[in-house]
């Protein structure tokens, strides 16, 4: 992603009166064994009755900069994304440290963690129908 | 600044002291629940053709059932009373009933009929006096 | 100055609901304060990689039990607007009859727990009092009294009949009037005044800059409710948002109770708009695979709340969120917490009507 191009945007959003509505990560599997998955991150914005988002495709590798400099409500957001996805965030305004959530799985929506947990519940399935 | 005086509870305190209780006394006195309320799931073993929707429906996963065994049970502190087995049963065998949640732990129904699982070790549940609606 | 810190919670007498926060204090004075949730994560939205999306509906429901009917029925009007559903007129209406009373619901509750947080334990039993009516109407509309579990992809479950609306809103008249005696309570007493007149103030742009959102925002003059957009039949209601200026715990009170106020004259206005009649189509049969996503914002109680749901073409859904009020409004607790005396940190607290098993989900 264009870090320069992108932190402009949500600075032109900030100054036209909007608010932070929602930053939102979904791990989208891979469509082969080769590749690995990708992570798609969303921050929308909502003013009045309107409703804009922001869409990034980034890798596992990458991380995305912070926007709290611009909406001081995002840092609960982002130490969400960075703890339940492993997403990487820089410059984050208040830093929990991964002391947000409590969570059995260290990173319980990272791409193997998902794998393992469809895995699991499709060998459950099976093994119930095996007995019945 | 308000004044300190002034107890505008104080009316409502004293009528309540004066009045009857809001509440009931249970276990002695329950209220009736009202018709169409989401209780115990009901199984009716003769009509059961095992056909294993509601086990595939269940969104807690709290009925098992086996078409070759002929056996069907339902988990009563998994069920989360969503009445959705309820709705696609084709051959209406299980029906939502008014009753409270009792401590029964899990009803079954096997092959030689009804077979009443945990039941039995809570017995009977002392039936309290049911006030009149 | 020496700098203590105190541990609040999980464990509160004040606080129904397991958040911590660590405060940072000089004195009397707490100049920091973070947040740490996570002892009731219990994992909702990865649940819809194991659950169909026909049933997740139910899951969704029980992310809260005070806003359960408002989860049930977001997470169906995304799955609609997704699938391409036309939902029944009926349907329609019912679904925000039921959506305005869960709001007087949770009102009332909080008001009790308001109430209680200021050791007002006797208007504390009133609220709830008048709490229970309103749970008998839901059980006889719905068949549950916290969980409705009426909400359908396509439409809603149960009807209620004609003459069972005109029933509800005469008890919901009466239940107005007995509440207009206790709402006096809260804005005479002069012990509640003293405790929540002026503290924790929250000014507009403050209120604009933590990004708050519902009555937290309502109460620092932001005039936003997501009521406002017309969705969902709004738009044929004469309504408009309940605002005050002073931004102080107080105004959040009197917002919440002006709110329960203006339900049930909403509630007036949906029975006499809506379509009347025995046996009109409830639901629309839904067919196929949800493909493509959607966002979906509504009104709870709370505030504003955003869903929003990725699928695949697939019966899993890939993806669930649902962004509830509290997690909008923990900044702005945050910022009030800062710099405010001890023991006013309960009272704050419980004003942004904290829900942490919806924002841990």
């Amino acid at each position: 992603m264009d870090k320069e191009s992108f932190l402009t945007r949500v600075g032109e959003y900030q100054k036209g009166g909007w608010r932070l509505a929602l930053i939102n990560a979904t791990t989208v599997p891979a469509a082969d064994e080769a590749t690995p998955g990708v992570f798609e991150v969303t921050w929308a914005f909502a003013k009045d009755l309107e409703f804009e988002t922001i869409r990034e495709t980034i890798n596992q590798a990458d991380a995305v900069p912070s926007v709290s400099d611009f909406f001081g409500a995002a840092f609960l957001y982002e130490n969400e994304i960075r703890e339940l996805f492993g997403i990487d965030v820089t410059g984050l305004g208040l830093d929990l440290k991964g002391q947000l959530y409590k969570t059995a799985t260290r990173i319980p929506f990272a791409h193997s963690a998902v794998k393992a947990r469809i895995e699991a519940a499709a060998a459950a399935a099976a093994a119930s129908a095996k007995k019945a | 600044m308000a004044n300190p005086f002034r107890l505008p509870m104080a009316p409502r305190t004293i009528r309540n002291l004066l009045s009857r209780p809001a509440t009931r006394r249970y276990p002695t006195e329950i209220r009736p629940r009202f018709d169409g309320a989401r209780g115990t799931i009901k199984f009716d073993v003769e009509t059961c053709v095992y056909c294993m929707i509601c086990a595939r429906r269940c969104p807690a996963a709290a009925i098992t059932c086996s078409r070759d065994e002929r056996y069907w049970a339902i988990e009563h502190l998994t069920c989360i009373g969503c009445n959705v087995c309820v709705e696609v049963c084709n051959k209406n065998s299980l029906s939502m009933s008014t009753d409270s949640k009792s401590v029964h732990v899990r009803a079954e129904v096997g092959p030689e009929g009804q077979r009443p699982g945990h039941e039995e070790w809570h017995g009977v549940a002392p039936q309290p006096v049911v006030a009149k609606a | 100055m020496k700098r203590t810190v105190i541990p609040f919670g999980p464990q509160h007498p004040v606080l129904p609901e397991p958040i911590v926060l660590d405060l940072i204090l000089e004195d009397e004075k707490v100049v920091d304060a973070i947040p740490t949730i996570g002892y009731i994560h219990r994992g909702l939205e990865a649940m819809v990689e194991r659950v169909e999306y026909t049933e997740m509906g139910f899951v969704v429901e029980r992310i809260c039990g005070i806003c359960s009917f408002m989860h049930g029925m977001g997470y169906c009007l995304a799955l609609e607007s997704i699938m391409n559903v036309e939902v029944p007129d009926r349907a329609r209406w019912l679904r925000i009859i039921w959506a305005e009373t869960s709001r007087i619901q949770s009102h009332l509750l909080w008001l009790g727990l308001g109430a209680d947080a200021f050791g007002f334990e006797n208007l504390f039993m009133h609220c709830w009092r008048m709490r229970e009516e309103i749970l008998d109407i839901f059980e006889k509309t719905t068949g549950g009294r916290i969980i409705h579990s009426v909400n359908r992809i396509g439409g809603v479950k149960r009807d209620i009949s004609d003459s069972e609306l005109v029933a509800i809103v005469a008890k919901l008249d009466e239940l107005g009037k007995a509440f207009d005696k206790t709402a006096r309570v809260f804005a005479s007493d002069a012990s509640i005044r003293h405790r929540l007149s002026g503290v924790g103030v929250l000014s507009m742009e403050e209120a604009r800059a933590v990004d708050a959102v519902g009555p937290m925002a309502r109460a620092s003059g932001v005039r936003l409710d997501t009521r406002l957009t017309g969705q969902n039949l709004y738009d044929q209601l004469e309504f408009e948002p309940v605002l005050e200026t002073a931004g102080d715990c107080l105004a959040r009170v009197v917002v919440r109770m002006r709110e329960v106020r203006q339900s049930i004259d909403l509630i007036h206005q949906m029975v006499e708009k809506m379509p009347k009649g025995e046996g009109l189509p409830l639901e629309t049969k839904v067919r196929g695979m949800p493909s493509g996503e959607t966002f979906t914002r509504l009104e709870q109680p709370r505030g504003e709340v955003v869903y929003y749901v990725k699928a695949n073409g697939t019966k899993y859904l890939e993806r669930f969120r649902a962004r509830t009020p509290t997690f909008a409004n923990v900044p702005a607790m945050i910022k009030l917490v800062k710099g405010c005396d001890l023991a006013d940190v309960p009272n704050i607290i419980l004003t942004i009507d904290p829900c942490i098993s919806c924002t841990e989900r």
